[in-house]
């Protein structure tokens, strides 16, 4: 596998001194962070399960002995990353980019919701279709019924900037309406659009699984957690969980990467990247910016500019 | 021992629903049963929230505490059940007994069902349960085909079946059925691990580096004890009109944050190492029993699959 | 109580006294409402205290458990709760849930030897303890209190530690860390005044309560002075909310401090992981 031998050989030469990356998971179509140095490779894997978005764990993993810190990127693992170099959580030199090509993730949440309750033991992908299988069964579906929305809508499948590439990059992708299911939402009446926000925000448990996997999400004491002043409820009630997603999409607004890891992480299936999404759209349409893309442009959310568009202050 | 027939499942439904307010699963969770028969499903909430609700209110402030109500599960898995039994005996037992607890369990019922497909995440069985396991059931039903059989676990199970009419004597071949239905499912739950074993060998972890590399993964967010039937740490927290209870979970890096700044659990690692000792040091400690029923919903919805099953087995081999 | 016990009594606030030069500890003199109400504890136990709307703090008994009439706790502000409670004016009402937890084992004291060895604002079940034995001083061999603070003025109850200088039959030393004008007593950290003092260990019984720092580097010189680990105690602290032993949070290893503690033997600790 190229994979392997590529890091094997960055560690033979001393590039990286570890390695965050993907091993197998002891669930069927899973995979799972591992954090290995040399003798840890052949765990590698990487496929259409590797979904976790790696690059929160570079904040935890700090260079040993002045060797760089090994990581697999896909684009949105890479993008994470540009974006933490923007808000001075990262040096650059502290991180070797391993850049591999994305082929779009499965989200849990909707394998579960097809097979229903069967086990799938083993999966196969053909084109834009994928077979699942598992004792007694065969399923197969198209892509999209299976991919985490958001890798659905990426432009992005290699990071944006990488120290090795395994494999070769792949060209951004047109996607003609990535903010479909955001316009969809938008198109409904007030009242439905209520019911439809009050079935899905409903079923939050407030287990924070969206949050503590979101490459973002790392503030040292989150404001749903702060107790003095406590800024809103603590429990279940509708209002406070809309209140925790709402303000979460506003902090995340202009860095979010759309990784999708806040989705395939809720155990209840909560279709978390609309917000998200949403606030993507505002941010590219008010400061024709993408979050995630280069180094050398200040996020909008920590510059001033004179022509900052400000009509809600006027 | 009796039986009933699918077709007067909705009666059964409708008859209990006089007598308590008639909860059953659906794909998220415990609700409570409108106009339909319930499909029987295992929820991905367990139903210990219907008891033990995630937000409760202690007291307003005007005095008023609020009442509990009768309430039927029904179609609780042998897991869920065993869940609730842990849960009581956490509730009741000891120095203080915690009365929101205790009404409104004493006043429910538990009607159970068998799992005739366990899943692969199931490991019930180390903990004694299986997917026929009885314990916590006030009645249980075992899906034979054609019916179910019905019987009663408890003398409150015994009474409330008693009188309702529906219900035929099951025949030399329900019960034959029954038996093969029992084995198979049985028989799918292999290499079972001694929790007595876990406890001993955990006396010994304390300093383990196990903690230390799950914590490398960790995401320290509170899903695995937010979906476990047997998690039970809270918050009390006081809100406007009324001091309210609020689940909590010893993963949040706050949960034993000091108002000095001081904090005896300030790492992943800390955090990580007590829920695990806890559930399978200390309970056991008290009750010789560990506080996990093998239910396998943090095995699968764990976001970066810390599985309980492989963190077991390495304590097996640690110890 | 005994049907809710998350249902707290009415006390109503009388004496308030600052008690340190920061004005950060105040202590609080609660006489219970309904005096039906009136429970009896023993010195070590704690309460929760709380502010409707702002949230409920444990904190320990000071006062003795033969003042009938009243409960006093003092208050060092450091967070919602205690800031709402320093804002308490004579004649409020508050809440309080107790006598909570274990005591200080003073039936194992009698007719044997008391050290008691005090740092900073954790005197509180302290001076509880050593009015409780005062009221029975015929009942215990020689009593011997060492208590320091930083300074003077974060000394707690400072008016009766001067008073029981003067007493015979207690053996009082008061120590503040540095040299300070106007202090003419002891100058030294609590462990090394310990030493000095050098308490009999022979049918003694040493309790030690005090910020964790001070704990760790007394905890041997008693050693040395020969008391074993079942003859020193202490009283722990941790973050609670039941008190009851439900709401999993101040456990260390299987002890919860609320309902196994918060008093605990050396010994007892030894066998727990990390309690400080």
């Amino acid at each position: 596998m190229e994979l392997r031998s590529r890091i094997r050989e960055l560690f033979q030469k001393g590039e990286i001194g570890s390695l965050i990356g993907y091993g197998r998971g002891t669930l069927p179509l899973s995979a799972r962070p591992i954090f290995i140095t040399e003798g840890g490779v052949d765990q590698l894997i990487f496929d259409i399960t590797c979904g976790v978005n790696l690059a929160k764990y570079l904040l935890r993993k700090k260079p040993i002995a002045g060797q760089k810190v090994g990581i697999i990127c896909k684009g949105c693992d890479g993008r994470a990353i540009i974006q933490y170099l923007t808000e001075g959580q990262l040096n650059r030199e502290d991180v070797y980019i391993i850049g591999i090509s994305c082929p779009g993730m499965i989200d849990p949440n909707r394998v579960r919701e097809k097979v229903r309750g069967r086990v799938v033991t083993n999966y196969q992908m053909n084109g834009e279709e994928i077979t699942l299988s598992g004792d007694g069964f065969q399923l197969t579906l198209p892509r999209e019924d299976l991919l985490s929305r958001s890798c659905l809508r990426c432009r992005y499948p290699s990071p944006p900037i990488y120290d090795t590439f395994i494999g070769s990059p792949k060209d951004r992708v047109e996607i003609q309406d990535e903010y479909r299911s955001v316009a969809e939402i938008e198109s409904l009446p007030a009242a439905e659009r209520w019911n439809y926000f009050q079935s899905e925000f409903g079923r939050c448990i407030r287990c924070y699984a969206c949050r503590n996997s979101c490459p973002f999400c790392y503030c040292d004491v989150c404001f749903v957690d702060q107790t003095n002043p406590q800024w809103f409820g603590k429990g279940v009630e509708l209002t406070d969980t809309i209140i925790f997603h709402l303000v979460r999409a506003l902090h995340t607004a202009g860095r979010c990467v759309d990784c999708g890891s806040c989705e395939r992480a809720c155990p209840m299936g909560i279709k978390l990247t609309l917000l998200s999404k949403r606030m993507e759209r505002e941010v590219r349409e008010r400061f024709d910016y993408i979050p995630g893309l280069s180094v050398e442009e200040t996020p909008p959310m920590a510059a001033y500019r004179e022509d900052d568009p400000q009509e809600f202050i006027q | 021992m009796r039986k009933l027939l699918k077709k007067d499942l909705p009666r059964l439904i409708e008859w209990l629903k006089t007598s308590y307010l008639l909860y059953g699963p659906t794909e998220y969770g415990f609700a409570p049963i409108a106009d339909h028969t319930p499909e029987l499903i295992t929820p991905i909430r367990p139903p210990k929230g219907i008891f033990f609700p995630q937000y409760q209110v202690l007291f307003r402030y005007d005095g008023k505490v609020p009442k509990s109500k009768g309430i039927g599960l029904f179609g609780v898995r042998p897991c869920d059940a065993k869940g609730l039994l842990i849960l009581n005996r956490i509730f009741t037992q000891g120095p203080y007994r915690d009365n929101y607890w205790q009404d409104q369990y004493q006043s429910g019922i538990i009607i159970g069902i068998g799992c005739n497909q366990p899943q692969p995440t199931c490991f019930c069985h180390w903990f004694g349960i299986g997917p026929f396991g009885k314990e916590g059931c006030d009645l249980f039903l075992t899906d034979i085909g054609d019916g179910f059989l019905i019987e009663a676990v408890s003398k409150k199970g015994e009474d409330l079946i008693s009188s309702f009419d529906p219900l035929l004597p099951p025949t030399d071949q329900d019960l034959k059925r029954r038996d093969e239905i029992v084995a198979r499912a049985e028989a799918q739950l292999k290499d079972g691990i001694d929790p007595k074993l876990i406890k001993e060998r955990l006396d010994n972890l304390w300093e383990s580096p196990i903690w230390g590399e799950l914590a490398e993964r960790c995401l320290s967010c509170a899903l695995c004890t937010y979906l476990c039937p047997t998690c039970h740490c809270f918050d009390i927290q006081d809100e406007e009109k009324a001091r309210v209870r609020i689940w909590d979970s010893c993963l949040f890096p706050l949960f034993t944050q000091e108002a000095s700044g001081h904090n005896p659990r300030p790492e992943i690692r800390d955090r990580l190492r007590q829920r695990i000792m806890h559930k399978f040091n200390y309970l056991y400690l008290q009750y010789k029993e560990a506080g996990c029923v093998g239910c396998g919903r943090c095995v699968i919805f764990c976001p970066v699959n810390l599985d309980l099953r492989e963190l077991m087995r390495r304590i097996l081999d640690e110890g | 109580m005994r049907d809710n016990p998350y249902w707290p009594i009415e006390m109503v606030v009388g004496r308030i006294k600052v008690e340190s030069d920061d004005r950060m500890l105040r202590s609080f003199d609660l006489r219970f409402k309904d005096p039906s109400q009136r429970f009896d504890f023993l010195p070590g136990q704690f309460c929760q205290l709380s502010i409707l709307g702002k949230g409920e703090a444990p904190f320990g008994i000071a006062s003795s458990p033969d003042e009938k009439d009243f409960l006093r706790f003092t208050v060092n502000r450091v967070g919602v709760v205690t800031t709402a409670l320093h804002y308490l004016k004579e004649g409020e009402v508050i809440g309080l849930r107790g006598p909570l937890g274990n005591h200080y084992p003073v039936e194992k004291f009698r007719g044997e030897d008391v050290v008691i060895i005090g740092g900073g604002f954790a005197f509180t079940t302290l001076r509880s303890l050593l009015l409780y034995l005062l009221a029975r001083r015929e009942e215990f061999g020689q009593i011997t209190v060492i208590y320091g603070a930083r300074r003077p003025g974060l000394l707690l109850y400072r008016d009766e530690l001067f008073q029981w200088e003067g007493r015979s039959d207690l053996r009082l030393i008061l120590t503040v860390d540095k040299e300070f004008p106007g202090w003419n007593r002891k100058v030294g950290f609590v462990p090394a005044v310990t030493k000095e003092v050098a308490p009999s260990s022979k049918k003694g019984w040493a309790v030690v309560c005090g910020p964790p720092i001070m704990i760790k580097y007394t905890l041997p010189v008693l050693s040395e002075l020969g008391f074993p680990p079942e003859r020193i105690y202490t009283s722990l602290e941790r973050r609670m909310k039941c008190g009851i032993g439900k709401c999993g949070r101040c456990n260390i290893g299987p002890k919860y401090v609320c309902i196994d503690g918060p008093v605990f033997s050396l010994a007892e600790l030894e066998r727990l992981p990390e309690p400080y």
